[in-house]
């Protein structure tokens, strides 16, 4: 249902507005709106040090979300602090992100000369034999890094060697991890700078040594290295720590910050909702019938009675629109969540909830109908149930989900299917109301049963909806209402389901109607009506796509026994059900919607509700305008 | 000559919706992408755009299976 609200209206002397604002915020419960202004009454507008506040305070957000983003610990606390301290704030947060900066600096630098370190470590384990040659003196060692994509790189690079000293050198390569390839190449000192010219020409460069390692062979390098590496490690893992010990002092500090930060932000764009004069102030908005005694209350005692709250009459505001709270029993309520798929409906007209938390499931359990899909789907619902927060959307699926998947065994437990005819084969199950494989016409039947009963229900709302100030658009729905039910009247005495005696009082009814409806609603009406019989026929489709996924499901069976392997059979089977059950859960929840938002909702729904938004403290989510 | 023309009779009946279903959603498809890029809210509406003309081929399906039985195949 649309909870009843009431507008709501504070008067009291100027110099309390602030306390009563945050007293409101407190409450939680009041939406406001744009001041009504006449008379002496003005808006209030923001003084320059309350504007210079507001900007100060947006800055302020910035830091923290610059910050946020540099630590990584995420606070889920989103209390605001006590003693909200913003100048301090602005300091410490821009110390800390400099901090953070000069330790991401550092980071960046270290495993730079860590990956550097690592490589030259790399390249002297693939050299490990070679490097005592290269450290004579009667020869000139070069250590190379080869791409390794280049396959003909080093017949090259011999090739020109042999071009341009002899045969007098030895070119040694070893492929490393990363996809090159390491190379020694040792040469007379005589011949080393036309080999560097070479070297230079071909793009081939010398593994960059690190500092201090001048006169000193690869060899020798190789255990201050490692050392270096292992103190890097250290360094890097003290600095990680480090960084997660401020992070976890921070986050908290970051998320209590910037509550208290757009709270007072809230709390400045509340102050555009006032209407003043020089000495007392008016503040609208809407609230909860049920909260407006506990407002009173509160703000009674608070400010001794020098502050009033009073309800604005309903006739004086009866053409504006008020916000929109849906509220439904506990089992209704994650059907919200399709409810809230389209626009709210409009504030004083009919929550369409209940309704299609009775509707949907069934039509998803008459088009799975299947006692072994159910069960399935029943743990997938639950599994999706217990990993949802509370109100949270992953919660309100599954719960829908599970609505539809105890449906879903109801009617197959009615239809007699478990995995198809499986359930027959093997214990024997035999339907209790009808055979979806063969009787497909009584199937058909029933489908445009509950689709009549559907459409009726929704014109019936349809006219209760529009009796509330549009009575001839009511008369028009209602005209609607009772043809549709003499066409169901003449169709039953036809095929003698009713005695035949009712056809001719229903033809003639239907006659006498068909100028009223005209008359109510205009030369549309027969074409209107004519759709709403076609939306009727529209609910065929739960036969068509019941009778698929029964269809599909036996083929399944019979696959498992007439392919020659039995266990390729049943893969094949298995294969064959994942497929079906997927379209099962697709199908119903498509149709499903669309039977409700196209046919159904078509009837009534009258959208146009605003979302109830009230002035409350700030919440992550973000809705608490 | 019955016994060719009732199946294609029913064959007829659930084909040419559903070619046409196809084209419609060939040409709704599109569409409503170029929507989604704009506006991603529209995903549910979409869903259903999409699904609207599938009414065709459905009806066109409980045609074919009634043409079937009432010609007792």
């Amino acid at each position: 249902m649309i909870l009843p609200m009431i507008r709501a209206r504070l008067l009291g002397p100027r110099e309390d507005l602030d306390d009563v604002l945050a007293e409101v915020q407190d409450i939680g419960l009041l939406q406001l709106t744009e001041p009504r202004l006449s008379g002496v009454l003005r808006p209030i507008d923001l003084q320059p040090s309350e504007a210079r506040e507001a900007r100060r305070l947006r800055g302020l957000l910035r830091d923290v979300d610059a910050l946020a983003s540099k630590v990584d610990v995420v606070s889920t606390s989103a209390k605001a602090s006590r003693s909200p301290s913003f100048a301090s704030w602005l300091r410490q947060f821009r110390r800390a992100r400099r901090d953070l900066d000069r330790i991401e600096t550092k980071r960046r630098l270290l495993e730079e000369e860590r990956t550097e370190t690592a490589r030259l470590l790399e390249f002297i384990r693939a050299f490990r034999g070679l490097l005592p040659a290269s450290s004579g003196t009667r020869t000139h060692g070069y250590h190379l890094v080869l791409r390794g994509q280049d396959a003909g790189i080093v017949d090259r690079l011999r090739e020109g060697l042999a071009k341009a000293i002899g045969d007098e050198f030895v070119l040694e390569t070893a492929p490393l991890s990363t996809g090159e390839l390491a190379a020694v190449l040792l040469v007379p000192p005589a011949d080393a700078p036309r080999v560097e010219r070479l070297l230079a020409q071909a793009g081939v460069h010398e593994l960059p040594m690190p500092e201090g390692s001048e006169g000193r062979t690869l060899g020798q390098l190789g255990p201050t290295l490692a050392t270096r590496r292992d103190a890097l490690d250290a360094e890097l893992k003290a600095l990680d720590t480090d960084r997660r010990a401020r992070s976890l002092d921070l986050a908290p500090q970051l998320s209590g910050a910037r509550a208290a930060v757009e709270d007072r932000l809230l709390g400045l764009a509340a102050r555009e909702n006032v209407a003043a004069t020089p000495r007392s102030f008016v503040v609208e908005g809407w609230i909860p019938e049920a909260g407006f005694g506990r407002l009173s209350e509160v703000i009674g005692r608070r400010f001794d009675g020098r502050v009033v709250v009073e309800s604005v009459a309903r006739e004086d505001w009866e053409g504006e629109s008020a916000p929109v709270v849906l509220q439904n029993p506990r089992l209704f309520r994650p059907f919200e969540t399709i409810t809230r798929m389209v626009p709210l409906p409009a504030y004083g007209t009919i929550d369409p909830t209940p309704f299609v938390a009775v509707f949907f499931p069934m039509f998803f359990g008459l088009i799975l109908g299947d006692v072994g899909y159910g069960l399935v789907l029943a743990i997938i619902a639950l599994w999706l149930r217990h990993g949802g927060a509370p109100g949270s959307t992953r919660r309100a699926v599954a719960e829908v989900l599970g609505a539809g998947a105890a449906f879903s065994v109801a009617f197959g437990i009615a239809f007699g299917e478990f995995f198809g005819d499986l359930g027959a084969r093997w214990f024997g199950m035999r339907p209790v109301l009808l055979d979806r494989e063969h009787s497909l016409l009584a199937f058909l039947g029933l489908a445009i049963a509950i689709g009549a009963v559907h459409i009726v229900l929704g014109l019936a709302l349809g006219v209760y909806n529009a009796s509330r100030g549009h009575p001839r658009q009511a008369v028009g729905k209602g005209t609607s209402l009772v043809m549709v039910l003499l066409i169901v009247v003449v169709l039953l005495a036809a095929i003698e389901v009713l005695p035949h005696g009712f056809l001719t009082p229903a033809v003639i009814g239907l006659l006498v109607l068909f100028p009223v409806l005209v008359l109510a609603e205009g030369i549309i009406a027969p074409i209107e009506f004519l759709s709403t019989l076609s939306n009727i026929l529209s609910y065929a489709r739960i036969m068509a796509l019941g009778t698929a996924s029964v269809m599909m499901a036996v083929v399944a069976n019979e696959l498992a026994g007439s392919v020659g392997s039995v266990l390729v059979g049943v893969l094949f089977a298995l294969l064959f059900h994942l497929v079906n059950f997927a379209l099962g859960i697709f199908a119903p929840t498509i149709h499903g919607l669309r039977l409700h938002y196209v046919e159904f909702f078509g009837k009534f729904h009258s959208p146009g509700g605003q979302a109830y938004r009230p002035f409350s403290h700030w919440r992550p989510s973000g809705n608490a305008g | 000559m019955e016994a060719f023309l009732i199946p294609l009779s029913a064959a007829l009946a659930v084909s040419i919706p559903a070619l046409a279903t196809g084209w419609a959603q060939s040409r709704i498809g599109p569409a409503i992408s170029a929507s989604l890029a704009e506006k991603p809210e529209l995903s549910t509406t979409a869903i259903l755009l999409v699904a609207i003309p599938e009414t065709m081929a459905i009806l066109g399906f409980v045609v074919a299976v009634l043409i079937m039985l009432r010609a007792g195949g």
